[in-house]
Order: structure tokens, then C-alpha cells, then sequence
């Protein structure tokens, strides 16, 4: 199959995909999108919404769209690191004799859903830690890879923070993705009532394999990235750094510390997956403008002014995104240079 | 791979599109910056005449040409007309991505697409300008030199002022006035009534009491009370009258080698004068060091000295004798002797001429006669025995003395009035008061002018005065000779 068939072929694969989601999940089609971007660039998403937004509801059914294992963690103060990655039990076999054998935990599974994932204890969070980063896990000194392609999905609730633990920004950076499920539209919220309320159920078909989603990660990363664009991506992740020379005002004043490089790479991969989706051979700026607030949020630490002031990071990250557009137009103007 | 012939043509004409709106921004800031010192030329145009007009235009159109010579020498990078494309007609970035990867070794297989779809899409587009025009700041100033330029060259030359001083002599004066009153501007009339106003309402409205001393009346306000004891209390004072004189003593200073040599001491006596230039020669040399010419030259100066009164005519007579046999030491030897015997006379001189009672007066001529002859008496002969200054020593009764006949006679017919000063009240104005009375205090003038002309000739004849001034002095005798 040539590029521009396998091409057409993913923008087929994603819009199916999609619409297999949107059977059940109704509105949202941005935070579906950033979901599968998410997914077909190799990172993890983490959604942040009140309860009874259907973020759940949303990864089971892309796991039911899927040709892949899923498993649901629902993370509790009492997790313990073992109940998520497993642990070696003794077992006796027809001789009689016992041995140890390891037992795997539900995070052996293409698309882990991990369930308010807050509520864990940091050091059960910790464990899912080598998990998300390595895509394996380390028991008894072996370490076990998880099965690829691997897919976890946090969800986490913002309002109730009484007897939760926040991630480690550590934590929080492993996720290539953090989506805010804001509350339904009227027409959406009808349309949910029409949907959730009939005696039917509705019918999800698997319509991508894994095989398919590793082979459309690879082409992705194939998709060419002008130097311009990717300088774009490197400006935004430096403006969110307040000891930088060149960072905007807001950064200085409301940021503690900014982006890691992972931020960067979180940019130009899911550019590449938005421009894909697109029918688009190449990462444009708009493909970086358009994920900066998803890439860049969860990344981007206020310090107590911010804080105080209640800034929001999306309106922050928005700011920043705007003067490092400003500033690289005008330096790119033909006619000042 | 190359990139495709459609993204090639696409970026070149972008570029040609930057470099014409480069010509014109560079040129219109080539034109502002030229037409300033234009309009210093055509501010000009007095003196420079019809050139200035041709030279301005010429300038304008040498800083548009270099303007837009500039603007067309900058380089535009194919990625930068690439970028500018890809903004203007929506491209995403497809034309700079395509045109920066299809040159790349490390290409990814998506690339080729890339270019293909670029180029397509390329070829679809419909060539219009999307290079925005944009105004150097410059721009905005623009119109006011070319106002300025503009009305220059319709005004007529503007008046520049001349490098000569204002003449201030009376005669110009009087032709400005006429010139004034022959003109027919309003505000050229209203001038002398400017000039009115603005005196100082001080010297309008003050007015000058007339001293009691003083012997010519004067009327308020009147300004010559000011000037009552110079020669410009009978008239107005006049300004250019003054700067006439000035002019007339400042030519004087340029003759520099008719000036008086104001660093010598000229009320030093012979003796001084001798004995510096023999100190000025000698200079710590020893005798054989010495020059002999101007020791010859000092001997004669001093034996010219002595045949006016001196005696050391024989210690120089022996001095020039040694010298003419080549004994400087002995010369110089006779040298002292003279210098020492011309200090004798000098100091025998300068005590007669000490500083004497104020009494002498009524003394009567007895301590004149005493100082008479040849003046060589002490400072004690000033006084006989038992006279002196102090109280009871006099040949008064009164232990004061006597007062002058005047004071006896009326006292208040001479004193002296003041008052305080205004400010620090450190010192008086004060005014001689009283009327010249009959006293003799005349002496016979005919007797003495004469007197005093030959000791003027004597003073000239011994060069104590600067050869410059003798004619102004025998001028000044004449006029006294003559009353």
C-alpha cells in the first residue's frame, strides 16, 4: 500500500472509530478526538470532569470499539500497589508441590481505565508509575512488559478533594494528555436522555484492532514537521518557563515552574495524529495551537499569586501561545528582517 | 526528490512580491530622510538661488533611488516567502514543510504525498498579491517636510540674518528712522511706542534731588544729576559716543609696541634701577664670566647718572679703565663703590622727603628752610626743639594745638553729611558740604608753573617717564602755562 493509501486508510480508521464512540457517548467530539490522539500517539490521557460527565462511560466505549483488553481499576484510599500490578502467589500444582507464580493485576491490559485515580494512596499511584512510563512492571525483580499496545485512561474528580491525594506533578507529566469534560450542552444533555433512557441498549462494534493502532502509531511518527513549526513548539514550552529571558508577563508573574520537555514532545506527537486525522502530510501550527491547552495544562505549576488569583491554565496557556505567536510573526516578517 | 516545479514558482513569486514592497518601503523612508536637509536647502534658496530648488529635487530623488536600491538588495529565504505563502493562501504549512523536507536526506517515506498534495493544491490557487503593503513609520512625518518643502519653493528666499555687527553710529540711526517713517507697516509704526513702554518705570519715575553741594540747579528727573561730576552731566548719555571711544582705546591696545612697559617699576629710584640691572648681570657668574659690553653699557649708564648731581663719577671713570684692560673684577669693583655711594645720596634723599607734622604749615617757612638747600636733612630737622605732634609739644597753649584761622573763623562753613547706605550698612555716601570761602589758599601761579615745567623736563630728560607720554605731558604743561 503506498503512503498516501495507508494515509487515507487512518483518516478512514479514525473517523470510524469515532463515530463507534459517538454512538454512546453524545457531544464531546473534541474530547473524543484528543482521546484517540492520545491513543494513537502512544501517550495517556487523563480526564478531569465532575461526576456523571460519562468519562467513564467514554473509555469503556472505546474499549468496546476496540479489539483490545480492558480493565477498570476503581482507585480507593486502600489500593495497594499490588492489586493493580499483581503479585506472586503460591501455587500448588498436581504433585503436590508449591511454587510461586505471578498473578497479574488489572493493569496488565491494553486500555486500563483508572478510575478516580486521586483517590489512591501516592504510593499505589507511584506504582502505576513504571507502568505508564516503561509500559512494563517490576515484581519479585522481574520485570513483566504490559501488553501493547497499552492505553490507560485516568479519570479523576475536581471537586471533591476531601480524602483524596493529588498526582505528583511527576505523575501528572507522564500523561501526554489532560481533557477537561465540561457539562453537556441542552440539545446534548436531551439527546443523552433520549439515548441512556430507551430499553435498548445501543451496540458498539469493534472496528480497529491492536495491531492496527501500533501499525497507525508508526506511520505517524513519519509525518514530517517543518523547522518553523517545531521552533513553534519550543517557543510555547520555554514561555512557560518563568526564569526564561524571553517569557511573557503572565508566565513571570502567575507560573512557578513550566513545562517539561515531555511537554514539547506531547505537542508535536499529537499534532502529528491531528494532522493525520486530517488527511494532512505535515504538523502545522494550528495543529500545535489547537493541543496546546491539552499538552500543556497539567504541566504548567502556578505559584501562589496564580493561585490566589485563581488563574485558569487554559486561559494561561492561551495567553502564551498568543505572544509566542505574536512575537515569532514578527520576527519572521520579511520586511523587519 | 526536488520540490515541485509549481511550489518553486510559487515561492519566487512571493519573493518578487517582498521585493517590490521592500523597493517601496525603503524608498518612501529614503525619500522622508532626503527631504529634510531638502528643506535646508530650499530654506536657502536665498543664496543659493534658483540651484537650491534643482539640488532639493535631486536629493528626493537620490534618497528614494538609494532607498529603493536597498530595499531591493535584501535577501528573501526561500522559507520565509514559503511561510508567507502557506499564511496567505491557507496552506498550513504544507508549501515550507514541503520545500524544507523534500531537500532533506532523512525524508520519511510521507514526504513525497506531502510534496504531491502541495503541489496540487499549489496549482489551484489563483496568483494574486498577498504581500500586504506596509508604511514605514517614517511615512507619517512625511507630509509636514514636504509642506515645508513646498511652501519654500512657491515663498519667496527667506531673509537669513547678516554676519556683520548692527551699525550703532547716529547717522544709521537717523536713516532707520527715516526708513521707519517712510515706511508704511502698521507694526513698523508702532514700534518707537514699544520702545516707550518698555523703560524701565524705575528710571521714568525717579527722580533726583540735587545736592546741597552742588552748584548748578537741577530739575527732577532730570538725568544729569547722575552725572554731575563727569563731562556727561550736561548732555544725554550717549551710547554710541561711547562705543567711538571704546573702538578708539581699543586700537590704541593694538599697538603693542608703543604700550608703556606697565610691569616696570617706574617710581623706582636710579639706585634701584642700577643696582637690578647690575644684579641682572653679575647673575651669580664670577668676573671673568661677565660680559663686557654690558658691563661698558651699566658703567655708562651710571656715569651719565652722576654728571646730574652724583659723586661716583671717578669710581666709574676707574671702572672703565679696568675694563678697557681687561680687568672685569676691578671694574666691577669700582661698580660697587659707585652703586654704594648712589644708595648714600638716594637714602640722604628719600629722608627729607619723609612724612612730616600737618602743623607744618603754620609753622611757618622755618622747617621749609630747614628742608631747603640740598635736602639732606633728617627726619628729626623736621621739628625744632620741644615742637612735635604731641599734646603740649607744639608752640600752642592749648594742648591740642590751635585750629586753623578757617575753623576758627566759621566753623560750619565746611563738613561733611552722609547717610547709611541701603544693604549691608557697611559704609556712607557721603558729600563734601560748604561753599569755597575766601581763604588764600591760592598760591601764584605764573611763580610756580614754571617750577613745575622744569621739573618735568628734568623728569622727561631722565627717562623715568615712557617716551610715549612726553608728548602728552608738555601738552598738559602747555595748557596749564596757558591759563
Amino acid at each position: 500500500m503506498t503512503d498516501d493509501g495507508r494515509v487515507r486508510e487512518f483518516v478512514s480508521a479514525f473517523e470510524v472509530l469515532r463515530a463507534e464512540v459517538e454512538k454512546v457517548i453524545v457531544g464531546h467530539r473534541e474530547i473524543i478526538n484528543h482521546v484517540l490522539i492520545g491513543m494513537f500517539a502512544g501517550g495517556h490521557v487523563l480526564l478531569e470532569g465532575v461526576p456523571g460527565l460519562g468519562k467513564t462511560l467514554l473509555v469503556k466505549t472505546l474499549s468496546e470499539s476496540l479489539e483490545l483488553s480492558f480493565s477498570r481499576i476503581q482507585f480507593t484510599p486502600d489500593l495497594m500497589p499490588a492489586d493493580i500490578i499483581g503479585t506472586n502467589i503460591i501455587v500448588e500444582d498436581a504433585d503436590g508441590r508449591k511454587y510461586f507464580q505471578f498473578q497479574q493485576g488489572p493493569l496488565f491490559a491494553h486500555i486500563v481505565l483508572a478510575d478516580e485515580i486521586n483517590r489512591a494512596t501516592p504510593k499505589t499511584q507511584s506504582a502505576l508509575l513504571e507502568g505508564m512510563q516503561e509500559a512494563s512492571v517490576t515484581v519479585g525483580g522481574i520485570s513483566r512488559p504490559l501488553p501493547a499496545p497499552f492505553f490507560v485512561l485516568a479519570t479523576q474528580n475536581p471537586i471533591e478533594m476531601e480524602g483524596t491525594y493529588p498526582l505528583p506533578e511527576a505523575q501528572l507529566d507522564r500523561f501526554l494528555l489532560k481533557l477537561r469534560v465540561r457539562y453537556p450542552a441542552i440539545e446534548e444533555l436531551n439527546a443523552i436522555i433520549d439515548r441512556t433512557t430507551q430499553s435498548r441498549p445501543v451496540a458498539v462494534e469493534r472496528v480497529m484492532s491492536g495491531a492496527q493502532v501500533l501499525a497507525y502509531r508508526e506511520l505517524i511518527r513519519e509525518v514530517p514537521v517543518a523547522a518553523h513549526v517545531r521552533d513553534f513548539a519550543s517557543g510555547i514550552v520555554m514561555a512557560t518557563h518563568p526564569q526564561w529571558a524571553d517569557a511573557p508577563e503572565v508566565t513571570r508573574r502567575f507560573v512557578r515552574y513550566g513545562a517539561s520537555p515531555r511537554g514539547a514532545q506531547a505537542l508535536i506527537l499529537g499534532g502529528k495524529v491531528r494532522a493525520l486525522a486530517e488527511g494532512r502530510y505535515n504538523v502545522s501550527v494550528d495543529d500545535l495551537k489547537a493541543l496546546a491547552a491539552p499538552a500543556l495544562r497539567h504541566r504548567v505549576i502556578l505559584n501562589f499569586e496564580g493561585e490566589a488569583e485563581g488563574i485558569d491554565t487554559d486561559t494561561l496557556v492561551s495567553q502564551i501561545v498568543e505572544s509566542v505567536e505574536a512575537s515569532t510573526a514578527q520576527s519572521r516578517e520579511p520586511f523587519v528582517r | 526528490m526536488t520540490s515541485g516545479a509549481a511550489l518553486d514558482r510559487l515561492v519566487r513569486g512571493v519573493s518578487a512580491q517582498v521585493r517590490r514592497r521592500r523597493v517601496e518601503h525603503h524608498a518612501l523612508r529614503g525619500f522622508f530622510w532626503a527631504s529634510l536637509p531638502a528643506v535646508v536647502l530650499l530654506a536657502l534658496k536665498g543664496p543659493l538661488g534658483p540651484r537650491a530648488v534643482l539640488a532639493a529635487g535631486a536629493l528626493l530623488l537620490a534618497g528614494a533611488l538609494l532607498g529603493g536600491v536597498w530595499g531591493a538588495l535584501k535577501h528573501t529565504s526561500r522559507a520565509d516567502a514559503a511561510r508567507l505563502a502557506d499564511r496567505a493562501f491557507g496552506l498550513e504549512d504544507r508549501v515550507a514543510t514541503a520545500l524544507e523536507w523534500g531537500e532533506r536526506p532523512d525524508r520519511t517515506s510521507l514526504v513525497a504525498a506531502l510534496v504531491a498534495d502541495a503541489t496540487a493544491r499549489v496549482e489551484r490557487l489563483e496568483p494574486r498579491q498577498i504581500v500586504r503593503r506596509i508604511l514605514p513609520r517614517e511615512a507619517r512625518f512625511l507630509p509636514v517636510p514636504l509642506v515645508a518643502a513646498l511652501a519654500l519653493t512657491l515663498a519667496p528666499a527667506l531673509p537669513l540674518p547678516s554676519p556683520r555687527l548692527p551699525d550703532f553710529t547716529p547717522g544709521s540711526q537717523e536713516e532707520d528712522k527715516d526708513a521707519r517713517t517712510g515706511s508704511g507697516l502698521l507694526e513698523e509704526r508702532s514700534k518707537p511706542e514699544a520702545r516707550e513702554r518698555l523703560r524701565p518705570p524705575a528710571f521714568e519715575e525717579r527722580e533726583f534731588q540735587a545736592r546741597s553741594g552742588s552748584s548748578t540747579a537741577s530739575t527732577a528727573g532730570d538725568l544729569s544729576a547722575v552725572f554731575k561730576d563727569t563731562s556727561l552731566s550736561s548732555q544725554r548719555p550717549d551710547f554710541n559716543s561711547f562705543l567711538k571711544r571704546g573702538d578708539e582705546r581699543l586700537k590704541l591696545l593694538e599697538q603693542v609696541d608703543r604700550l608703556p612697559d606697565l610691569a616696570s617699576d617706574f617710581t623706582a629710584s636710579q639706585y634701584k634701577m642700577v643696582f637690578r640691572k647690575s644684579k641682572a648681570l653679575a647673575g651669580g657668574l664670577r668676573p671673568d664670566q661677565i660680559s663686557p659690553q654690558k658691563l661698558k653699557e651699566l658703567l655708562e649708564e651710571m656715569e651719565r647718572l652722576g654728571r646730574k648731581g652724583g659723586n661716583w663719577s671717578g669710581d666709574v671713570g676707574e671702572g672703565m679703565e679696568a675694563l678697557e684692560g681687561g680687568q672685569t673684577d676691578k671694574a666691577m669693583e669700582a661698580m660697587q663703590k659707585a652703586l654704594d655711594k648712589m644708595r648714600a645720596q638716594e637714602e640722604a634723599q628719600r629722608s627729607g622727603k619723609g612724612l612730616r607734622g600737618g602743623r607744618d604749615t603754620d609753622r611757618g617757612g622755618a622747617g621749609r628752610d630747614r628742608r631747603g638747600g640740598d635736602g639732606s636733612g633728617g627726619e628729626g630737622e623736621d621739628f625744632g626743639e620741644g615742637e612735635g605732634l604731641l599734646p603740649g609739644k607744639g608752640r600752642s597753649t592749648s594742648p591740642k594745638g590751635e585750629a586753623s584761622r578757617r575753623l576758627s573763623a566759621t566753623p560750619y562753613d565746611v563738613g561733611v553729611e552722609g547717610e547709611s547706605r541701603r544693604g549691608r550698612k557697611d559704609g556712607y555716601d557721603t558729600n563734601m558740604t560748604g561753599r569755597g570761602g575766601p581763604m588764600a589758599s591760592r598760591l601764584h601761579y605764573l611763580g610756580v608753573i614754571g617750577q613745575y615745567r622744569k621739573l618735568m623736563e628734568d623728569a622727561i630728560t631722565r627717562e623715568a617717564v615712557p617716551r610715549d607720554y612726553h608728548s602728552q605731558i608738555k601738552d598738559y604743561f602747555q595748557a596749564l602755562d596757558e591759563r
